[in-house]
């Protein structure tokens, strides 16, 4: 697999490595429950066609990534800077 | 306690160890017909630093550069030089400073205090200079990115591994002679991949 | 075509009555050249051009090999990469490579080849009772036959069988050669140097797109140097040889010979060997013999051409037998006549072609079979004119011969049988496209009922199928659609590119209609030549039931070993339909997957073999450590020292007690760096330690370092370290060895996912510091002579846990933090690498006067078990900082990872292991690490299993074996017994539970 970093260009995949589903997000704060905790830990979608997961750019750039990428035929279809998407949430949160 | 005991030790003692030491041999190696196809220079006792652009400090970093360096923030993927100093893109809002001294970066911290983290790192890389008409040809063995002209050329860099070996590298021309710089405790292991694929050009490592 | 033979300078040498089955001229060979080679120990001779195969052929050798299950002579089916039969060993000594297709193998002065899978000789193999045998040999003989007692699987039955059925020797000695591996990009991948091939890269190379032609030949141009065909006006090798002289004067284009695309991987990533130096004797000064590309294409045209389909019929695994395109490539290109009387066995207009060639070469064919009812006219006079006797509407039902075909028995249209003198036959049964690399995608092919073989389907995304391998068999078809495509391709990159006009052929006829088996063969019929299925095998499998194509697959070996049926997969599924009373496409095909020709392990390595297996860090101190006769152990990448024997030390363990003996009474030093170190800066550096750490830093002074613990967001502890604070928003950060660059992927994860509102700078450090661990009673006065006179490291100015930026040789900048592993004082100090070495000189000589010693690891675990620090072995992902005795100093106001999912039910519940030490309760009792805890008396069983010893030690402080474990509530048990049962090393003793702090409980001497 081929994988186009938004700073360094297309690269072999074996310079990243993959963590997974993007979409959990952490429940912050002292007074997040143990059970959004739980679900942010464990739970995962595992759907056959688009998703979108955490990859890192071990190898060059160190960057979290967001890969939006079909599961049954590889085809990637973007790959944003996980520091980005995560401030648009951020933002999309505090407005 | 005796006296010697409480006095400083020789300062003779004292004298740094190239990153190359015990890896690289000046010479000419591998086939040894005709002109040597490959030149690797060993760069030691360059001055090396991580920049760190603060939060959304980029721009006011790239003022106090050009103000006290006359250097310019390279864009991704690039570098940007005034002879051998200079700047490579490492990671978003990060490079790596070049300079030919080892304290020739020492009054970066201060001159970018609050705008940056500056990390001293001369002596965490070994640098070494590849030309020669078969340099391409050899770094295309090591480097799974496109190096042709079209896509790579005099002030690109990249952040990539080698036989497993995280480097990053940078064009300084169009000969083409590339930088590389690779972690130190890595550098025994990386000499001996290059030399490795640089034996069938014919290598000097001067 | 003599124009085209490679030219030389050489003197005449051998000549043709050498190579009795030599014709008088043409070919694409040298004849000035020849080339000496031995088979089996025989001296022949061959020219520069040849393959090992034509050269045997030209010296009348046509049995080659045995084949893998009966041991039934074998001759050369092919002229390609599809070979299944002439297997052979090449070369000798340490390079020795079996399994070798001779029909690949290029001709070099002094080549030596050798004879497989025969036993004591190629013509007298008494193996060859397997052949009797054949009823136990047949389809699922292994699941069957072998069955009972189990027993004699290992030392009879195995052995035997591959004694008896199996291939070459591997080389038993390692390889001396070099092998590569590099990368290319490019716009246009062409696979394939035919005429699709070639018009392909001449239509995408002339828009001055960039392109890659992979061939696997070793001369470019495929069929067109095999057929006598016209193009352009001229033959087709000419013209091929022009359409490279083109290519190669392009600058962007690059020819890769002698080089097989052997898998295609997503996102326009290919696989390729070139044979670098496969046809010579050795490789040149320091060349490789093969090298690995890892080809990157936007677009990829296949013309990986066809391969012939051999028909199915009674002793068509006789040497002799040939495919018909086989047998015009011997004769057009290498100028060998693989027979003198060839008879033609044909169900396509194309093997017609095989007539005109054989007498043209000055051959006879004695007589043409068509299974058609119905040919050409034109064909049948021009055979009938040549004195051959034509049979259409019937079949070659069997063949004769010992060691080769000396006739065959022909069934005509009316069922009489007649036997045909010949030593050839030419088979013509059609084409097959080669659909494996568009296939390798999990694709399936589709079927083409037009032309009767699987065509490719969907083809991964920027590939282009042309020519015959997309079931377009004629010459014009082929050149017309490789520059469309081609030049389809370089307009899609962005060059502006149109296919010119095809060059005029010579008319050519395509009919075809197969037969995919005879009606009745006389003796075994083989599908698969190489693994010796033959059609009663799939009749077999038939009838016990394996059709699905996948089983009929393994309950056969239909289609596996080293050709991976690129001749048998479609016979085998041909008959499976017929039996099963399917078509072809609803009995499928098997998966193709890489590699598409077997590949040498040594090409995937590379470089990468022996010690560069992998890579190597070396520590600053690793000169010194080698004039000093360290010894090393392997830590991760990491090449640490272990210790560090003295003169007349006569094992490890001696060495170990010395060295923590001396780091106990007086000092030592030991080489830290391989500690991971983190600069972590910024206005909310704070913040950011805080929330990865799971103890409070928020009153960490400047000045100070504090010991840190990381969770992982399950709870369990990810790693260990300290933070030293070094500045308001400067702080330091170390992980352990093993997990440092996993940490820094968590701090990243946690920088730029988790929380990106920080503003807080990482910048790893390890390899810029060397750090030296400085401990024992002298450590201050060992430092006071390295570190720069007016830097106060006195007990009061510089207590146990502070830090400080210092300068040592004079200005050197260095970082001290006084923390320690150990237990004793102790001190470490980071340096400058480029100064690591000479620190850890001047701190030997400053040591001297103190009887320094340096430690390595081994000491450095001693030292650790005896004050119960947690390392590697607790810290194993499985445990709690509850676990680990580490409970306590948890932050209870700061939200942190790890900090919720920590107190889960079965993470806090009281009953689980913790770790606590233990002695042996008899003296001088040796401790096992891994053993399990079980109460005195119990059964040993899952249920009462109460821990783990996860590390265990000679302490030389206590003069006994001590081990530290996590044991079922183990704090309340101080004092108690059980038993540490090992059945894997046969030990079970009794031990005492104790505190994990062996020496110094009270930290007294930490802190003065």
């Amino acid at each position: 697999m081929r994988i186009r970093c938004p700073y360094c260009g297309e690269r072999d995949n074996g310079e990243f490595s993959y963590l997974g589903d993007a979409a959990p997000q952490r429940p912050d704060g002292l007074d997040a429950s143990a059970e959004a905790m739980h679900d942010y830990v464990y739970l995962r979608d595992n759907p056959a066609g688009t998703i979108r997961e955490l990859w890192y750019h071990a190898s060059g750039c160190r960057s979290w990534l967001v890969v939006t990428r079909d599961t049954r035929t590889h085809a990637i279809e973007s790959v944003e800077p996980a520091r980005d998407v995560a401030r648009a949430r951020r933002s999309g949160e505090a407005a | 306690m005796s006296e010697l005991a409480t006095t400083p030790v020789p300062s003779s003692l004292w004298q740094p160890r190239g990153a190359w030491e015990g890896a690289a041999t000046r010479g000419r190696h591998g086939a040894s017909a005709g002109a040597a196809g490959i030149r690797l220079t060993l760069r030691e006792g360059q001055g090396l630093a991580t920049i760190i652009a603060a939060d959304g400090r980029e721009a006011d970093l790239q003022a106090i550069l050009a103000e006290r360096f006359g250097l310019s923030l390279p864009e991704a993927g690039a570098t940007t030089f005034d002879g051998e100093r200079g700047l490579v893109w490492s990671a978003p809002g990060q490079w790596l400073a070049v300079s030919p001294e080892r304290h020739g970066l020492r009054e970066w911290p201060a001159a970018l205090r609050d705008v940056a983290a500056v990390t001293d790192q001369s002596d965490g890389r070994a640098l070494v200079r590849v030309s020669g008409r078969s340099a391409r040809a050899l770094l295309a063995k090591g480097v799974s990115i496109d190096l042709h002209p079209r896509a790579f050329g005099p002030g690109r860099a990249a952040v990539t591994s080698i036989a497993h070996i995280g480097v990053q590298l940078w064009q300084r021309d169009a000969g083409p002679t590339y930088d590389i710089a690779v972690a130190r405790s890595f550098a025994g292991s990386f000499w001996r991949w290059l030399e490795h694929a640089a034996a069938e050009f014919g290598y000097e490592v001067v | 075509m003599t124009t085209l033979a490679l030219q030389s300078a050489e003197p005449l040498g051998s000549t043709a009555h050498d190579q009795p089955f030599r014709t008088a001229s043409g070919g694409l060979i040298d004849r000035n050249r020849p080339r000496d080679f031995t088979f089996d120990g025989k001296r022949l001779t061959g020219f520069h051009g040849d393959t090992l195969a034509s050269a045997l052929l030209a010296n009348g050798v046509r049995l080659v090999g045995r084949s893998f299950k009966y041991h039934r002579p074998r001759g050369i089916l092919t002229a390609g990469s599809e070979e299944p039969n002439a297997l052979v060993e090449l070369r000798s000594g340490a390079r020795r490579e079996p399994n070798t297709r001779a029909t690949m193998a290029e001709l070099y002065e002094g080549l030596e080849a050798a004879s497989q899978n025969r036993w004591p000789s190629l013509a007298v193999d008494a193996l060859s009772v397997n052949a009797l045998l054949a009823p136990v040999f047949a389809a699922g003989f292994y699941y069957k036959t072998f069955m009972w007692p189990a027993s004699l699987w290992e030392k009879l039955y195995e052995p035997m069988i591959r004694r008896a059925a199996g291939l070459g020797r591997a080389a038993d000695a390692p390889d001396p050669d070099i092998y590569d591996r590099a990368h290319a990009h490019c716009d246009v991948l062409v696979i394939g140097g035919g005429p699709a091939g070639l018009s392909a890269a001449l239509a995408a190379g002339r828009s001055g797109a960039r392109v890659i032609l992979v061939d696997e030949d070793f001369v470019t141009g495929g069929r067109l140097l095999a057929e006598r065909r016209e193009v352009g006006g001229g033959s087709g090798a000419e013209w091929a040889a022009r359409a490279v002289a083109e290519l190669q004067s392009l600058p962007e284009v690059r020819i890769l010979s002698r080089t097989t695309l052997f898998g295609v991987y997503d996102h326009g990533s290919y696989g390729a060997v070139e044979r670098v130096s496969d046809h010579v004797a050795v490789p040149a000064d320091h060349a490789p013999r093969q090298r690995l590309w890892r080809i990157v294409a936007k677009h990829a045209v296949l013309a990986a051409g066809a391969i012939e389909r051999p028909h199915v019929f009674g002793g068509n695994d006789r040497p002799g037998v040939m495919l018909a395109g086989a047998v015009r490539t011997y004769l057009n290109r290498y100028g060998v006549l693989p027979g003198r009387r060839i008879a033609v066995f044909t169900s396509s207009d194309d093997g017609w072609r095989t007539v005109a060639d054989v007498l043209a070469a000055g051959g006879t064919v004695p007589a043409v079979i068509d299974t058609r009812t119905s040919v050409p006219p034109q064909l049948r006079r021009m055979a009938e004119a040549a004195g051959a006797r034509v049979v259409v509407g019937g079949y070659v039902a069997g063949t004769k011969g010992h060691l080769g075909l000396t006739a065959i028995q022909v069934v005509d249209g009316y069922d009489s049988t007649e036997t045909i003198a010949c030593d050839g036959l030419a088979m013509a049964n059609g084409w097959n496209p080669v659909v494996h690399l568009d296939s390798h995608l999990s694709r399936k092919p589709v079927w083409n009922e037009a032309i009767h073989a699987f065509v490719p389907g969907t083809l991964p995304s920027g590939m282009t199928a042309v020519g015959a391998a997309a079931g377009l068999f004629t010459l014009s078809g082929c050149l017309e659609s490789g520059a469309r495509a081609g030049a389809e391709a370089a307009t899609e990159c962005g060059f502006s590119a149109a296919a010119e006009p095809a060059p005029a052929t010579d008319p050519e006829s395509e009919g075809h209609t197969p037969l995919w088996r005879v009606p009745r063969p006389k003796g075994k019929a083989f599908a698969d030549f190489q693994n010796d299925v033959a059609a009663s095998d799939v009749e077999l499998a038939h009838r016990e039931g394996f059709r699905a194509v996948e089983l009929l697959k393994r309950y056969t070996t239909l289609g596996m070993a080293t050709d991976q049926g690129k001749t048998s997969n479609l016979a085998g599924l041909s008959i499976m339909a017929e039996l099963t009373g399917k078509d072809i496409p609803s009995v499928g095909t098997t998966v193709f997957r890489p590699p598409f020709t077997p590949v040498a392990i040594g090409a995937f390595a590379g470089h990468h073999r022996g010690k560069d297996f992998r890579a190597t860090r070396h520590v600053p101190s690793h000169a010194w450590a080698e004039e000093n006769g360290g010894v090393f152990v392997e830590t991760g990448l990491w090449l640490r020292p272990a210790y560090f024997p003295k003169a007349g030390e006569t094992d490890w363990l001696e060495t170990v007690v010395r060295e923590v003996e001396t780091v106990r009474a007086r000092v030592g030093i030991c080489d830290v760096t391989t500690l991971g170190k983190i600069d972590i800066q910024g206005p909310d550096a704070l913040a950011f330690i805080e929330r990865v750490c799971a103890n409070p830093f928020a009153t960490l002074p400047i000045g100070k370092a504090r010991y840190a613990v990381l969770l992982r967001e399950d709870g369990f502890v990810l790693d260990d370290g300290t933070v030293a604070r070094l500045a308001e928003t400067h702080y330091v950060m170390t992980a352990s060895t093993a997990n440092a660059a996993k940490v820094m992927q968590h701090l990243e994860f946690c920088r730029q996912w988790l929380w990106p509102e920080l503003d807080v700078q990482l910048a790893s450090v390890s390899e810029q510091w060397a750090q030296y661990a400085v401990a024992g009673p002298r450590a201050r006065d060992t430092l006071r002579r390295v570190i720069d006179p007016g830097f106060d490291i006195s007990n009061e100015a510089f207590p146990f846990l502070a830090s400080a930026e210092v300068t040592v040789g004079g200005g050197i900048p260095a970082r001290l933090f006084r923390i320690s592993f150990s237990g004793e004082l102790a001190y470490e100090l980071a340096v400058p690498a480029a100064f690591g070495d000479a620190a850890w000189r001047a701190l030997m000589q400053a040591g001297l006067p103190y009887g320094i010693t340096a430690y390595g690891s081994e000491a450095l675990s001693v030292m650790r078990i005896e004050k119960g620090h947690a390392a590697g072995a607790e810290i194993n992902g499985q445990t709690t900082a509850r676990d680990l005795g580490l409970g306590g100093m948890l932050a209870k106001k700061k939200d942190y990872v790890g900090r919720l999912m920590k107190e889960r039910p079965a993470l806090t519940d009281p009953d689980r292991p913790v770790l606590v030490g233990f002695r042996p309760v008899e003296p001088g009792a040796r401790l096992r690490a891994g053993a399990h805890f079980l109460a005195l008396g119990a059964e040993p069983s899952l249920e009462a299993d109460e821990g783990v010893m996860t590390s265990v030690a000679y302490s030389p402080s206590l003069k006994s074996w001590i081990g530290i474990g996590l044991l079922r509530r183990g704090p309340e048990r101080h004092g108690e017994r059980v038993r540490a049962y090992d059945p894997v090393r046969d030990a079970d003793i009794e031990v005492e539970i104790c505190s994990p702090v062996f020496v110094d409980p009270k930290e007294e001497k930490l802190r003065v």
